[in-house]
């Protein structure tokens, strides 16, 4: 079971981060989200934090994406010690999505009003 | 605390410093947040007789308890001050990134005081609070503001990607800065608090921009309660088909609308219909011509905002909207017939930093003027008939100052007077009238000829309630709208989606959730009532009394649209005894008692 996105109908409006942090930590914070909306001019792109891992990667760097250069650090859905994003915001812990527990409701796509995430089985 | 900080930020330009002070608790009690505090505050304040560009006006940036809360579409902020343009009090709201961030810095209210000797932007992260030399941003039109403005944020806080992108930046582009009278505040590459002319009292203050980044959270009193009362509210959204509705087309489907009911504003309102707009009727056609995306605010699921781009190597970048008051007042009202021209007309603004209501009010004003001969060509050096693009060069004159668009910066009521036709602006306290013509509906010119800040699009709207045709009730209505759409600027949420028998009721539901105080709907009409009436005392101390509240002649004595003219005269009798006020549009004792505003009123009448 995962979480597909269509980056092309996402709209940028964060409602996935709200319902993240909302139901993981009780409160409305977007820097505590397990799950980050990059907002671009062309497409927003929501990304879904990945396994924790303690060194930073060097083969990342400038990728394109729909014609457009895009740093692969914000595609990439690890927390890594380089990236300030995934991380409790006071402490520093990592976070790292668990489909909001057993069985599978995540409450992003519960909150995603344009579909652009969907829980699919494969 | 639920909802609210319980904090005002207070910014001293003059000396250059901050403070945080303790929000009162009977503004949280008694104004709940928004346009509701922003009034107050001025009433408090400031002598609402001084000159709107002084050092001594305050600017006040405010949310409400909801904003950042994750209610659908509550991301919105309310500016207030005195505004140059109508002298009355001002509260323009915009939606975008800027007030979620304000709220998760810790703010519930940002104040500016004073003036800045030298131009300053200011950044707020936090407790961490800097103004910053602004020359070299001086002059710059928004966009290229705002992506240099990101750039510094990234090197000073050491931002990534996703900060970056999830900040909000309010700012001013040179309109603002050369104190057009007009001029807005921009926001998040194209939004803008618009109406009234706050991005002049931004620039008189030397105040280039404010960019604001916010780690913090706002706390839930019942969360479990409010998520499945979010969800609920998505189920009745999705079911009714208003989310595709809202995401597809927008504002996109109202210029159609307007269009094939003869009810738009066209040609200076000599019309109510473009023939050129025909080919607009259906929503799909403008959005297959210009759309990139769609935008949503902050926080919002229904997502109206579009994102657009011409093929004109001129005009590069993409572009907020157009909305619908811009395809009409920029469009239809100036002649104009073609959507890649609105678009250029919209960027130029949206760039140059102008309320594009008011300023084609003012295009369509000279175009007027220009065909019956009282404007000469000598004057404009071109010729501005309706439909002719040389209004883009008219608009970045008058952003600039330059040549004749000096004296269009003051205002439509002084241009249209030193030509000899004060009649031909159509505007309301100096406020260019929106989109939707007066006389197709009479309770919407009863609307825009009472509202507290001018002709505005987002405090006077089209009637909503069931029976809005049936002229022995919409006076009624006509204030129950009033008073319902100033309790949601105060909350804050988007009234555009949460308008009138549709979902009233849920502001109550999610400010109870959210600060675990219960808030009725009677209460709230209370509310709603009191802003109108503070309003209403802060206007009288400025000096506006009840002969303001007028329409222009066309209107009120040219039958242009329906065969019909708005019988404003009668309709302002019957007005003012629903208002509980007296025949010149004072409020009366008993009624300030009742909203307890005694005090205020003593001092004012």
């Amino acid at each position: 079971m995962r979480i597909k996105i269509d980056h092309k109908i996402c709209t940028g409006c964060k409602q996935c981060e709200i319902a993240c942090s909302l139901a993981h930590t009780g409160s409305v914070n977007p820097w505590r989200s397990r799950i980050r909306v990059f907002v671009g001019e062309e497409f927003c792109l929501p990304v879904i934090a990945g396994p924790y891992t303690e060194a930073a990667c060097n083969s990342k760097g400038i990728r394109m994406a729909e014609g457009i250069e895009i740093d692969a650090c914000v595609i990439c859905r690890a927390s890594c010690p380089a990236k300030s994003v995934y991380k409790e915001p006071d402490t520093g812990i990592p976070l790292k999505c668990d489909f909001c527990g057993e069985p599978p409701n995540p409450q992003c796509v519960e909150w995603c009003a344009p579909n652009a995430l969907t829980l699919v089985e494969d | 605390m639920f909802g609210w900080h319980g904090r005002i930020l207070r910014i001293d330009l003059t000396r250059g410093t901050s403070r945080v002070e303790p929000l009162p608790a009977y503004l949280m009690k008694y104004y709940i947040g928004g346009r509701g505090m922003g009034v107050r505050i001025l009433f408090d304040e400031i002598d609402p007789r001084i000159d709107a560009l002084s050092p001594a006006n305050k600017l006040i940036f405010a949310t409400g308890p909801l904003t950042g809360s994750g209610a659908p579409a509550a991301s919105r902020f309310i500016v207030s001050a005195k505004s140059p343009l109508s002298n009355c009090v001002a509260s323009p709201c915009c939606g975008g990134y800027f007030g979620a961030n304000l709220k998760y810095s810790g703010y519930d209210l940002l104040i500016f005081e004073g003036k800045s000797p030298e131009p300053v932007y200011v950044t707020i992260m936090n407790d961490r609070v800097e103004l910053h030399p602004a020359r070299h941003l001086w002059g710059k039109v928004a966009s290229e503001t705002e992506s240099t403005i990101r750039e510094e944020m990234k090197k000073l806080y050491d931002l990534d990607n996703w900060a970056l992108n999830s900040m909000g930046i309010a700012d001013i582009g040179p309109a603002g800065e050369n104190l057009v009278r007009f001029a807005a505040i921009m926001s998040d590459g194209g939004r803008a608090a618009g109406r009234s002319g706050l991005g002049a009292v931004m620039g008189s203050k030397n105040l280039k921009a404010v960019a604001a980044l916010g780690t913090g959270q706002v706390n839930i009193a019942d969360a479990e309660g409010f998520r499945k009362a979010v969800m609920a509210f998505y189920k009745e959204a999705r079911d009714i088909g208003e989310f595709y509705k809202r995401r597809r087309y927008g504002t996109w489907s109202l210029p159609g609308r307007a269009n094939a009911s003869k009810s738009q504003a066209a040609y200076n309102f000599k019309a109510g219909y473009s023939e050129a707009f025909v080919k607009y009727e259906d929503p799909e056609v403008i959005r297959d011509l210009i759309r990139v995306r769609d935008e949503a605010c902050f926080s919002c699921p229904f997502s109206c905002g579009k994102r657009s781009r011409i093929k004109d190597p001129k005009y590069p970048l993409t572009a907020k909207g157009p909305e619908h008051e811009t395809m009409a007042l920029l469009g239809a009202n100036c002649g104009l017939g073609n959507m890649e021209d609105i678009c250029r007309a919209n960027y130029l603004c949206n760039e140059l930093g102008m309320d594009t209501i008011t300023a084609g009010a003012m295009i369509s004003c000279a175009m007027e003027l220009f065909e019956e001969g009282h404007l000469p060509e000598a004057d404009l050096g071109y010729p501005l008939e309706f439909g002719n693009t040389n209004m883009f060069e008219l608009l970045t004159q008058i952003a600039h100052r330059q040549g004749i668009g000096d004296l269009m910066a003051e205002g439509g009521i002084a241009f249209a007077t030193k030509y000899g036709h004060p009649e031909l602006f159509m505007g309301i306290k100096g406020m260019g009238i929106p989109a939707w013509h007066p006389q197709a509906f009479d309770a919407l010119g009863l609307q825009y000829a009472t509202c507290s800040t001018g002709g505005s699009h987002t405090k006077a709207t089209m009637p909503f309630y069931e029976g809005r045709k049936d002229p022995a009730h919409f006076v009624e209505f006509t204030k129950k709208d009033q008073d319902y759409i100033a309790a949601a600027d105060s909350g804050v949420l988007c009234w555009i989606i949460y308008h009138g028998p549709l979902w009233a009721e849920k502001l109550s539901e999610w400010l109870t959730y959210v600060t675990g105080i219960a808030q009725t709907k009677e209460e709230l009409d209370r509310l709603g009532e009191r802003i109108w009436n503070l309003e209403r005392l802060f206007n009288m101390r400025a000096g506006i009394t009840g002969k303001d509240d007028a329409l222009p002649p066309r209107i009120t004595k040219e039958p242009r649209v329906k065969n019909r003219v708005v019988p404003l005269d009668k309709l302002l009798v019957e007005y003012y005894e629903c208002r509980g006020w007296d025949q010149s549009g004072v409020p009366t004792r008993k009624k300030l008692k009742e909203l307890a505003l005694e005090k205020e009123g003593d001092e004012t009448i």
